[in-house]
């Protein structure tokens, strides 16, 4: 279609006015993580570094623990990703390949659980951890995470199981495989990418919680990133060029995984409701 | 669909153990803590609920939390319906503005909070800082130390932080409308907004309703925010009714009450999203 000139200058005028709409609280982030102190402090602020530094980077690497924080979270997210992907399987497994009693009544329950606000469970869950000596302990956050993540990642799963097949698992079992088998060899192999996906968005969704390490962790040893960054910010004095570079390093990661899935991420938290 | 009736159920075992012990025994422990069963001494009441009714903190924080949720769900939809019409457009290096749209979503929530504190600081913030700068105010405002000043402040930090997610789930929408659709609209004449009332709408609607309806569960339960920008205040002037949960629970240590509020909250998402879950369901299942 031929567009006239004014066509294109409004869309780009438009697309740019978004880019720089979204793009502002991170450039503030940044910018503000390179200020010296001074500059920081002063005011009135200064929009751009007048001078650049890596001190409040070098500052709580060195001096706040970020480097264990970074490495609790990594932890944490890690094996949140792997077991809830490792329990999703079986499950989505169950629900893609088996006609049961209870089974839509079994599907609706993981779908609501999505819908319940996490202050509701994060009390008596607590409660819970305390009564098994299971406070304060990476264990105890994991699982907590992992029960979150986990009706999205069956969710997702059974959906790209559907898309396999049944006939393959029965030709498989016709050569005298069996039901484990069919699961490893012919199903998992052709839902990786999707797998995959799932996992990284476990990892991601336990990444920027919150609530669940604020309630269930206080051994400052045992902090995540988000709670180390929310700790960091004093009652008295904020030194915001320690914080933004703390917050920059928080977001990284999140960022670099979703950019990277972005085909997925539609179907990651609204589920299968999307496709058409 | 296979047979192998209990083949079925070891799969689907571990999962289910899972839920049953940490969210069902939770859900099911505030629900019997709310009505006096489990901690309380005087046996079953619903003592916590007519509380509830005469507690003007609760008042004001519901109506903190429908105000907030009301303005950024309508930010989100309107501003995500305009990005994805934008970046639904052929137009060339439309793959670097789709990298740039979804930018603010990946940021978790707190640290979207604690970023536009930030921002919003007195002395050392952005905002003040531009205002000053081109004229609009003569002295800094203390955004986040004025209780109408401080709502609004963080109703502009979610709105940003989230409206990335709406346009997605509206991008994919628009991508499903059959290009016929609108060929035909244009043999009739019918103009831009025409075909937007006429044929993109109406298409549009089934995602509209999922994206309104995930939008407020999100946004009713949102805490990282608001505790890392306001912690609540100031006063009770940020407090949504999460942040209220969390503050009678573990800082008040009013188990009992903070878990009626918690049900409260849990059944109306669980009202709201019953439409979601029922075509989700009929769908899939």
């Amino acid at each position: 279609m031929n567009r006239g000139a004014s066509y294109w200058t409004l869309t780009y005028a438009a697309l740019f006015a978004m880019a720089a709409y979204n793009l502002t609280p991170f450039f503030w982030m940044v910018t503000t993580s390179l200020k010296t102190d001074m500059e920081v402090t002063s005011f009135p602020p200064t929009l751009l570094p007048a001078e650049l530094t890596t001190g409040a980077y070098a500052r709580i690497w060195s001096q706040e623990g970020f480097p264990l924080y970074f490495f609790n979270s990594i932890k944490v997210s890690g094996a949140t990703a792997l077991l809830s992907g490792a329990i999703g399987i079986l499950a989505a497994y169950g629900f893609s390949r088996f006609a049961f009693k209870g089974r839509t009544a079994l599907m609706a329950a993981f779908l609501a659980s999505q819908m319940l606000p996490g202050v509701l469970l994060v009390g008596p869950y607590f409660k819970m951890l305390s009564a098994l000596a299971l406070y304060d302990t990476h264990l105890g956050l994991i699982l907590a995470q992992t029960t979150i993540t986990l009706p999205f990642t069956i969710w997702m799963l059974k959906g790209y199981m559907d898309t396999i097949p049944v006939e393959i698992d029965q030709a498989a079992m016709i050569d005298g495989a069996t039901r484990w088998q069919c699961l490893i060899h012919c199903v998992l192999p052709n839902i990786l990418p999707g797998l995959v996906a799932t996992m990284i968005f476990s990892f991601l969704l336990a990444w920027g919680d919150l609530l669940w390490a604020l309630c269930l962790i206080t051994d400052s040893a045992k902090q995540t990133m988000t709670l180390g960054i929310t700790n960091l910010v004093g009652q008295f004095r904020v030194l915001w060029s320690d914080v933004m570079a703390a917050t920059v390093i928080g977001c990284a990661i999140p960022a670099f995984f979703y950019l990277l899935l972005q085909r997925y991420l539609v179907q990651g938290s609204a589920g299968s409701a999307v496709k058409s | 669909m296979l047979g192998e009736k209990w083949t079925g159920y070891w799969f689907v075992l571990p999962g289910t153990i899972m839920l049953a012990v940490i969210l069902g025994f939770p859900a099911v422990t505030a629900i019997l803590e709310s009505v006096g069963l489990v901690g309380g001494k005087g046996g079953a009441s619903l003592a916590n609920y007519t509380r509830l009714l005469g507690d003007t903190q609760f008042h004001a924080t519901t109506w903190n939390t429908l105000v907030f949720v009301v303005a950024v769900v309508t930010f989100h939809l309107v501003m995500g319906l305009a990005v994805a019409l934008l970046l639904n457009l052929d137009v060339p290096g439309r793959w670097v503005f789709r990298v740039l749209a979804i930018l603010p979503w990946t940021m978790p929530d707190v640290i979207g909070g604690l970023v536009f504190r930030s921002l919003f600081d007195t002395l050392t913030g952005g905002v003040n800082a531009v205002g000053m700068m081109l004229g609009l105010m003569q002295e800094p405002k203390d955004w986040l130390g004025s209780p109408s000043w401080a709502l609004f402040s963080v109703i502009m930090a979610e709105s940003w932080r989230g409206y990335p997610y709406v346009m997605l789930i509206l991008l994919a929408g628009l991508q499903s409308i059959p290009r016929d659709q609108y060929e035909a609209a244009a043999i009739d004449g019918a103009g831009w907004w025409t075909s937007l009332f006429h044929v993109t709408l109406p298409n549009l609607k089934p995602m509209i309703v999922i994206a309104l309806v995930l939008d407020i569960v999100w946004e009713c339960r949102l805490f990282g925010m608001i505790y890392g920008m306001t912690g609540g205040g100031p006063g009770d002037a940020t407090q949504n009714l999460s942040l209220m949960v969390y503050k009678q629970y573990f800082q008040f240590f009013d188990t009992a009450y903070a878990s009626s509020v918690a049900v409260v909250l849990a059944a109306v998402l669980l009202v709201v999203a019953l439409p979601y879950m029922r075509s989700t369901l009929r769908k899939e299942a």
